[in-house]
């Protein structure tokens, strides 16, 4: 089974990825699914009434508001990268935690490399499947890297002018 | 004629392929005819080496007084050194490769990467 | 001047370390050069045509002199003995070794400074007023806001990966020396009529392929709200500005498209959703770095000084670079002393290792430390008393930095160019170098007054040619080196983006043609007026006619 790390209670490690990620064409298999927005608007309300864990892909260009109202009854919403350079998806999972309250696993997918890690844990982001084989140990180094950080976010570290209070 | 150029990647000094390794002056450069297959063939050793080297391609080449230069101005550029420091880079060491780069007149391209429209 | 502490210190620490094992990462084939190139640009390494070139913040232009000192070390060290300071404030070492470039960033650290966000698609190192702290012009002291731009800014989790690059200036003067309106954000610190100080607030200037003049989308923000205020614009650009093409993913294409109407509202609306309370910087962190900028301590001193004013009779020299070089500073006896690197033939904006050491001794003995860097590429010892401005003088002199040409026709901006970056069509140095000389004769240059040549090798503007009053732009025609001459443009604060002349000429021809330039503006200005006034009340007919009469 295809694994993923996750952060649990400020610890990283590997876990069981029990969802498949079904692209629009494809048909339905069993068990817990990860269905395109689009996808999810038509077929996730029968699902959902089935007893299916049911989680959404977000692309970087649609609006996760576009979720407010399904976000309790979602397993887990997933953030596609579409390249490293795209950083849309930061303001997504910002918004998913500080505008939307959501508080289930939000997990980065696509071009996801162990530098971003301590921007997306700052930005709400729990979930990674690293495109780069990192290891649970090298995104925890690559997500702690800093001492300090400068300004408030999702996470709940202290900005630095708190520290200096 | 052709060469092949790229920057290394420790120090990003400018180089030149001859005959399998990587050298600093252009003037000791291999010359490659323009339909010698060579030219490719460097072209995929070098850019299979990415821990020795950034971005390898192939330039034209000319006939200058007294020796070769690049067609391009910019490739001139990278074979010599800034103009506003005649001391800096590849043109303080001096010689007849270098006054003949000097001496190329009649630039022809803008960056003289022969395949620059395939590689877009 | 801002201190930085226990935490300032570790993070940097932290990032040269981060770079370190990104070096070490990429030496070792672990990470490809595509992986690579955006995380050493995080750091302002670039792979220029010759070498590596190692951008250094000097946040919003400030050092002090053991910075500049280490900078002189750097050079000396790890570099051919020099240093270019750039259109940014910013100091670019250009043949630096990827080998090196880990220890260079330690060296760095050692002295509190970095070379984070001086490139890449974030937000960059905040241009401000050169003159902070010591014109009288000012209502605020920029400096403050743009070290709350600094921390808030640095590393920050969601504006990271912007569509594109992203430049702040802040400036509290009237008279603009930042170019605020071809920013992605100009803030201009304003008093509202009950006295309340607040920013204007512009969004979307910019210059390279498609120049605007910013549109002001607020007149007056309360400074308290700045942060908040900035999260909510960065956020409508980072979810929106295009990312499909790189010449159209600035904020300003994004502006452009929306109309400032529009985007403002946008802007608006997501600024009321924000929790200000969390977004914006506690009182207590302003009042810190408030006080870190308080006023230094001034001598009492006769707003006129018998030493200065007998030395300039004295001296021809003296008086030369009094009236050219030495502007007035909010306290009586003190000036402002703008030191040239554009002695005519120079590289502009280039100092030698010992340069940089002379004029960090000088700042120690005689400019209370302070040293600043202007976006045209001089620099500026912001605090000397005028009773030591002969010895001040007389240093810089000796150390070849006394040429006397501040905002004259050969205190010209240009960017490396063709000489040494890899996205340039033509050369802008030498044809710096070339004018200068031309205009070498220093009445002649006084007797011309303002004249701002700005010159740029390629269209991404650098070299700020679209807001030269003579802008100058580098193109390639058919693998030769041409320049696009362009009429009118102003960076200050009635910012207006220049108009081209006609069609490019070849190099040898742009000094013949500056100087018709020049003489048909001295054959027609009326009274005081300066070659960008002439232009505005002429038009662009009598230049076009002088310059391409005798071309047919």
């Amino acid at each position: 089974m295809p694994t993923f790390i996750r952060l649990i209670e400020g610890r990283y490690e590997t876990a069981e990825d029990v969802f498949t990620d079904v692209a629009d064409e494809d048909g339905l298999p069993d068990g817990a699914v990860i269905l395109s927005l689009t996808r999810f608007q038509t077929e996730g309300d029968a699902l959902i009434g089935a007893g299916r864990s049911v989680g959404v892909r977000v692309t970087a260009d649609e609006a996760v508001e576009d979720l407010a109202y399904d976000l309790p009854r979602l397993a887990l919403v997933a953030l596609v990268f579409p390249k490293y350079r795209d950083g849309r998806a930061y303001s997504s999972a910002a918004l998913l935690r500080e505008r939307l309250g959501y508080g289930g696993e939000v997990r980065a997918v696509g071009d996801v490399l162990r530098e971003q890690a301590g921007f997306m844990v700052r930005c709400g982001i729990d979930a990674f499947v690293p495109a780069d084989g990192s290891s649970p140990e090298a995104w925890a180094a690559a997500a702690g890297r800093f001492r300090h950080v400068y300004q408030r976010a999702v996470d709940a570290r202290a900005p630095a002018y708190e520290e200096r209070r | 004629m052709k060469a092949l150029t790229a920057n290394r990647l420790i120090d990003g000094e400018v180089v030149f392929w001859r005959a399998g390794q990587w050298i600093e002056q252009f003037p000791q450069a291999q010359f490659f005819a323009d339909d010698d297959a060579a030219a490719e063939a460097a072209l995929e050793t070098g850019k299979a080496q990415p821990t020795i080297v950034v971005d390898a391609y192939l330039i034209d080449v000319v006939e200058a007084p007294g020796g070769y230069a690049p067609v391009s101005y910019r490739e001139r550029l990278r074979a010599l050194g800034p103009t506003n420091e005649p001391t800096h880079g590849k043109q303080a060491a001096g010689g007849a490769g270098v006054e003949a780069i000097l001496a190329a007149t009649g630039a022809a391209r803008s960056t003289g990467r022969v395949d620059l429209i395939r590689r877009k | 001047m801002y201190r930085y502490d226990a935490i300032d210190r570790e993070f940097l620490a932290d990032r040269a370390d981060e770079f370190r094992g990104q070096v070490a990462r990429r030496l070792a084939g672990e990470l490809t050069e595509d992986q690579f190139k955006p995380l050493r640009l995080m750091n302002g390494l670039y792979l220029q045509l010759h070498a590596y070139m190692l951008r250094v913040a000097v946040p919003y232009g400030s050092m002090d002199s053991r910075q500049l000192r280490r900078m002189a070390h750097i050079a000396r060290t790890w570099d051919k003995g020099y240093g270019h300071f750039t259109t940014r404030q910013n100091l670019q070492f250009h043949w630096i070794k990827l080998g090196d470039a880990p220890d260079i960033l330690d060296a760095l650290a050692d002295v509190d400074l970095h070379a984070i966000q001086t490139s890449g698609n974030c937000i960059r190192n905040v241009t401000a007023d050169p003159y902070a702290g010591a014109t009288a012009e000012e209502i605020d002291d920029p400096r403050i806001w743009s070290e709350v731009i600094r921390q808030w800014s640095t590393l920050h989790p969601e504006f990271s990966f912007l569509p594109r690059k992203f430049k702040f200036a802040v400036t509290a003067s009237a008279k603009d020396r930042t170019a605020a309106r071809v920013h992605d954000i100009g803030l201009v610190l304003r008093r509202a009529r009950d006295g309340a100080l607040g920013f204007e607030v512009i969004v979307g200037g910019g210059q390279g392929r498609t120049p605007y003049v910013g549109p002001t989308i607020r007149e007056h923000l309360p400074v308290g709200a700045l942060l908040g205020y900035l999260q909510a614009i960065l956020r409508v650009y980072n979810r929106h500005g295009r990312r499909d093409n790189i010449y159209k993913a600035r904020i300003k294409i994004l502006v452009a498209a929306l109309g400032a109407e529009e985007f403002a509202r946008q802007v608006e609306e997501e600024w009321a959703k924000i929790d200000t309370a969390a977004a914006d910087l506690p009182d207590t962190e302003l009042a810190r770095i408030r006080g870190a900028f308080a006023p230094l301590n001034f001598e009492t001193l006769p707003a006129r000084s018998e030493t200065f004013e007998a030395a300039k009779r004295a001296s021809p020299a003296l008086a030369r670079f009094a009236r050219n070089n030495v502007k007035p500073h909010k306290k009586p006896g003190y000036a402002i002393v703008e030191i040239s690197l554009k002695a005519p033939g120079a590289t502009p904006g280039d100092a030698s290792a010992e340069q940089m050491e002379v004029i960090a001794d000088l700042a120690e003995r005689f400019g209370l430390d302070d040293i600043r860097v202007t976006h045209e590429q001089n620099l500026v010892l912001p605090h000397v008393k005028l009773d030591d401005l002969p010895v001040v003088h007389a240093a810089l002199a000796a150390a070849e930095l006394a040429t006397p040409n501040i905002n004259l026709i050969s205190d010209i901006i240009a960017c490396p160019g063709l000489d040494y970056c890899a996205l340039a069509n033509a050369r802008a140095i030498p044809i710096a170098q070339d004018i200068a000389r031309r205009f070498e004769d220093a009445d002649r240059a006084e007797m011309i007054g303002e004249l701002k040549i700005k010159i740029s090798g390629c269209i991404n503007a650098c070299g700020h040619h679209h807001v030269g009053n003579i802008g100058i732009l580098g193109v390639d025609k058919k693998g030769e080196e041409f320049y696009q001459i362009s009429l009118g443009g102003s960076g200050q604060e009635d910012a207006t983006l220049a108009k081209i002349l006609g069609p490019a000429m070849p190099a040898d021809q742009v000094p013949e043609a500056v100087d018709a330039l020049v003489e048909t503006y001295l054959a027609a200005r009326q009274g005081e007026e300066r070659f960008l006034d002439t232009f505005r009340r002429l038009g662009m007919a009598p230049f076009k006619e002088a310059v391409y009469a005798d071309v047919h």
